[in-house]
C-alpha cells in the first residue's frame, strides 16, 4: 500500500485548509492585533505598573516637597550654609530611595513592557506592515461608512494626564469591548500602546543606569549636593510615565458634532 | 503669374488653418465671479488651445470658488474636471487626483498597493510631509470653497491618526528587519 496520499484527498484537505483559514478570524484584524495573549500581556502590565505607583507616590511627593523647599529657600549655589546643605542631603537620600524602590520593581516592570511590546510589535508588523498597503490602512482608519462619525472611537490618544495602570486598564478594557466591533480605532490603540511601551522600555533602561551611576556615587560617599539637572530629569520621567503629569499632551482634536448633510458622491471620488 | 501664386498660397494657409482648432488671441484671462461662468469661461479657453494652462486656471478657479463658497462647489469641480478628462487635456488619474486632493476626505499622498513595511515606511516622513501640504488643500477645498468642515475636520483627524499609525507600524518594521 502505498503511504502517498490519493490527488482527490489532497485537493479535498486543501479545500478544508483554504475554508479553515479564510472564515476563521469572522471579525477580521480586530482579533489578529489583539488576540488573547496580548490582552493578557496589557492586563498585567497594568498590575505592574499599579504596584510600581503605589510603592513610589509616596516617595515622589515628598521628593516634590524637598525640591521646593530647596527652592524656596534660594538655596541654588548655596553650598556653604549649613541648612541648605541639610535639605540638599535629604533629597539626595530620597532619591536615592526613589532609585532603590523602582531597582526593586523595575525588572518585572521591564518584562511586562517588554513582553506586551515584543507582541504588539509583531503584530504591528505582521498586520498593518505586511498584510495592508497604504490605501487599505487609510480606508480602515477611516472606516467604512466613511461618512459616519463614529462613537466608538476610543477617548484616549497620546500620553496624556492619565497614570500608567490607568491607561492599561482604559486600554484592556477598550480592546477587551470591542474586539468583535470595528477595526478602525484599535490600529490606533495598538499603536498609542505600542509607543508608550517604546517610552517606558527607554524610560527603564535610563533609570536603571540611573541607579547604577548613584549606587557608585554612594559607593564612593559621595553628596549628591543638589539635584543636578540629570536627577531631575529622570524624576520627571517617572511622574509623566507613571503618573502621567505630561507637560506635553499630544491631543487629538475630535470633529464637531456637524449635522452630515446628504453628501454629494463624485464620480472622482477614491 | 507672381499674384497668381501669392493667391494660391493665400488660400492653401487659410485653408489648413480651417481645418485646426481654434486659438484664443492670449490665454490670459480674468475669469468671471460667478463659479459656473468661470468654468465656462475657462473650458472655453481649455478648448482653444490654451490647455497648458490647465493648472493656472484651476487655482484661479479655486479662488472664485473660495470667494463664492457654497457646498455645491464640490461637484461643479467634479463636474468640471470629469469634462476636462473627457475632453483629453488631462488624464482620468490626473482628474482623480486633483479632485481628492481638495474634496475628499481620504488622501491622495497615502495610497499605493504595495505592503506598508515596503512602500510607505522607506519614506515616512515624507508621506506625512506631502499629507500635511494636502490637507492645506483640502482645508481650501474642502472648508473654504465647499463650507464643508465635517469632512475638513475628519481629514485632519485621519491625518493625526495616520502619523501615530505609521510612526508605530514603521518603527515595528524596522525592527524586525534587524531581527
Amino acid at each position: 500500500m502505498s503511504l502517498l496520499p490519493n490527488p482527490q484527498s489532497v485537493i479535498a484537505c486543501a479545500i478544508l485548509l483554504f475554508a479553515s483559514t479564510a472564515f476563521a478570524s469572522p471579525s477580521g484584524p480586530v482579533v489578529r492585533l489583539f488576540p488573547t495573549t496580548v490582552l493578557e500581556d496589557i492586563r498585567e502590565t497594568s498590575q505592574v505598573a499599579e504596584e510600581m505607583e503605589n510603592n513610589l507616590q509616596e516617595i515622589i511627593h515628598r521628593l516634590d516637597m524637598q525640591r521646593e523647599m530647596h527652592q524656596e529657600s534660594l538655596c541654588q549655589g548655596a553650598d556653604s550654609d549649613q541648612g541648605c546643605a541639610r535639605i540638599a542631603k535629604q533629597l539626595g537620600d530620597t532619591y536615592l530611595e526613589m532609585l532603590n524602590a523602582m531597582s526593586e520593581r523595575l525588572p518585572e516592570m521591564e518584562r511586562a513592557v517588554t513582553n506586551t511590546r515584543q507582541s504588539l510589535e509583531k503584530r504591528l508588523r505582521s498586520e498593518l506592515g505586511h498584510r495592508t498597503t497604504p490605501t487599505t490602512l487609510q480606508n480602515s482608519l477611516l472606516g467604512e461608512a466613511a461618512s459616519t462619525v463614529s462613537t466608538t472611537k476610543p477617548e484616549l490618544r497620546g500620553r496624556s494626564g492619565v497614570r500608567l495602570s490607568n491607561r492599561f486598564k482604559q486600554y484592556y478594557n477598550l480592546v477587551a469591548a470591542h474586539r468583535e466591533g470595528p477595526a478602525k480605532s484599535l490600529a490606533v490603540v495598538a499603536a498609542d500602546i505600542y509607543l508608550d511601551m517604546e517610552e517606558a522600555a527607554q524610560l527603564i533602561a535610563a533609570t536603571q543606569e540611573e541607579i547604577g551611576r548613584a549606587t557608585l556615587m554612594g559607593q564612593l560617599n559621595q553628596s549628591f549636593g543638589a539635584i543636578t539637572p540629570e536627577m531631575a530629569n529622570v524624576v520627571e520621567g517617572v511622574k509623566e510615565i507613571l503618573f502621567g503629569e505630561s507637560s506635553e499632551i499630544i491631543a487629538i482634536p475630535s470633529s464637531p458634532t456637524l449635522a452630515s448633510q446628504t453628501e454629494y458622491v463624485s464620480p472622482l471620488d477614491m | 503669374m507672381k499674384s497668381l501664386i501669392i493667391a494660391l498660397g493665400t488660400l492653401i494657409v487659410l485653408g489648413g488653418c480651417a481645418n485646426q482648432t481654434p486659438v484664443a488671441t492670449s490665454c490670459n484671462i480674468d475669469v468671471s465671479n460667478k463659479l459656473v461662468s468661470a468654468i465656462h469661461e475657462v473650458e472655453e479657453r481649455l478648448a482653444s488651445g490654451c490647455a497648458y494652462h490647465f493648472d493656472a486656471y484651476f487655482q484661479q478657479l479655486m479662488k472664485v470658488a473660495e470667494e463664492n463658497a457654497a457646498p455645491e462647489n464640490k461637484q461643479l469641480f467634479s463636474e468640471h474636471l470629469v469634462r476636462v478628462s473627457d475632453a483629453g487635456l488631462i488624464n482620468k488619474r490626473q482628474a482623480k487626483a486633483l479632485y481628492n486632493r481638495y474634496f475628499n476626505v481620504k488622501f491622495v499622498s497615502f495610497t499605493g498597493d504595495y505592503n506598508t513595511c515596503s512602500q510607505a515606511c522607506p519614506v515616512h516622513s515624507e508621506v506625512v510631509s506631502n499629507m500635511r501640504h494636502e490637507l492645506k488643500d483640502k482645508e481650501r477645498g474642502l472648508m473654504h470653497a465647499s463650507l464643508d468642515q465635517g469632512s475638513y475636520y475628519r481629514a485632519d483627524h485621519l491625518l493625526k491618526e495616520a502619523q501615530l499609525v505609521l510612526e508605530a507600524t514603521c518603527r515595528a518594521c524596522a525592527n524586525g528587519d534587524q531581527n
